[in-house]
This record gives structure tokens, C-alpha cells and sequence, in this order.
């Protein structure tokens, strides 16, 4: 496969991944604004405008990027011994991905179909969450597959 | 399709692992062909039949439903 990084890219990814979803989650839940007003104190002029948002949201857009790349690499990197068994794997993985993720957009269509319009932000997070699991949900089984089930 | 993989290996006294880097490839492909839950292509069919010194027929085996 053209487009399969080299296997350490696997292990950079393992490391990066989890890192940047940490630091999206700490600023999504407001720890870095508090930690940035417990030691430069609060800002002199409207948050928007002051340095603490241009931090929080650098930090915002740095872990976001650190966790999107983590997940390529992740999924896009070579096994130690690349194989036609493991590019099998790799095939019905993305089948299995793909299956459940038109699963839950029906489901989710239906449910949004009974209980009404989520709005713009609820239709948003569906869409972000759908992409996500596509790719978590590849990880997931072709992991398990190639060194849990296989393992014995 | 059937195989006498394990059979042959047990026969030769190959581990998994040896027997995956005679023909090049990992411990968990010759584990799903002895399992029956992967059917190797001709090539890797060929060369695990050469490991064995044997034909490559009589490794593999087609069954009815095939």
C-alpha cells in the first residue's frame, strides 16, 4: 500500500493522540482559562481581546490538530511485518468502520426524526461525532484483531 | 478449502514463528491458516508448500462447498 507510513509512525501517533484530545478536553472544560488566570491573573481588558484567549484558543487548536494527526498516524502506519493476513485485516476493519457508521447516521436520523430538531450545534457535534468514530472504531478492530484475538 | 498446515508443521517440528519467517510473513497469518479463518493467496500457499517439501495440493485442499 502507497499511502502506509513506516511503523514507527504508529507509536508517535499512540503517544500523540491521547495527548491532544487531553488538552482539547482542558480547554473545552475550561482548565486552561483557569490555569492561565491562576498564574497571569485575571485579564485588564475584555476577555475576547486579551492574551488569555488567544492562548486558550491556540491550545484549543493545537490539541485538536495534535489529535487528528495522531489518529492518521495511527491509522495509516505500517505493522512490523505488513503482510497480506494484516492487509486483509486492514480492508474488513475499514468495512466494519464503515457498516457501523451507516448504522448509527440512520439511527441517528431517526432519532432526530422523533425527538426534533437538535440545532445547529447538536446536528454539528453528530456529524464530528460520526467522523470520529469512523476512524476510532477502524483502530479499535483492527487492534484487537492483529494483537488481541491473535494473540495466542 | 482445507489445509494440513499444523499437521505438516508439528510433522517438520516448526514452531509458529519459525515457520512464519521461512515464508515471510507474521505468527498471526500462519495462525489464522491453521485455524481455517484465512485462505492464503497462491504465492503464500506455494511457499508454505515448499517449506513442507511438498506439493502444494497436498497442503491445500478443496472441499465441496468451494
Amino acid at each position: 500500500m502507497k499511502f502506509l507510513l513506516p511503523h514507527r509512525y504508529k507509536k508517535i501517533g499512540t503517544i500523540i493522540a491521547p495527548l491532544g484530545l487531553g488538552l482539547w478536553l482542558c480547554m473545552q472544560l475550561g482548565y486552561i482559562k483557569k490555569l492561565l488566570v491562576y498564574f497571569f491573573g485575571q485579564p485588564q481588558m475584555s476577555y475576547e481581546v486579551s492574551p488569555h484567549h488567544a492562548v486558550n484558543v491556540t491550545t484549543a487548536i493545537l490539541g485538536f490538530l495534535c489529535f487528528l494527526g495522531g489518529l492518521y498516524f495511527v491509522s495509516f502506519s505500517k505493522e512490523k511485518i505488513e503482510d497480506e493476513w494484516v492487509q486483509r485485516t486492514r480492508l474488513d476493519s475499514f468495512h466494519f468502520a464503515a457498516f457501523l457508521q451507516i448504522i448509527l447516521t440512520i439511527a441517528g436520523f431517526v432519532f432526530m426524526m422523533i425527538a426534533g430538531d437538535p440545532g445547529e450545534g447538536g446536528m454539528m457535534l453528530f456529524f464530528i461525532v460520526l467522523v470520529f468514530l469512523f476512524w476510532l472504531s477502524f483502530i479499535g478492530r483492527f487492534n484487537y484483531i492483529l494483537h488481541v484475538k491473535y494473540k495466542q | 478449502m482445507k489445509n494440513t498446515v499444523k499437521e505438516e508443521r508439528i510433522k517438520k517440528q516448526l514452531t509458529q514463528v519459525q515457520l512464519a519467517e521461512m515464508v515471510g510473513v507474521s505468527r498471526q497469518t500462519i495462525f489464522s491458516i491453521e485455524i481455517n479463518k484465512y485462505v492464503p493467496s497462491v504465492v503464500l500457499s506455494l511457499k508454505l508448500a515448499k517449506a513442507f517439501g511438498k506439493k502444494v495440493e497436498d497442503v491445500f485442499k478443496l472441499e465441496v462447498s468451494d
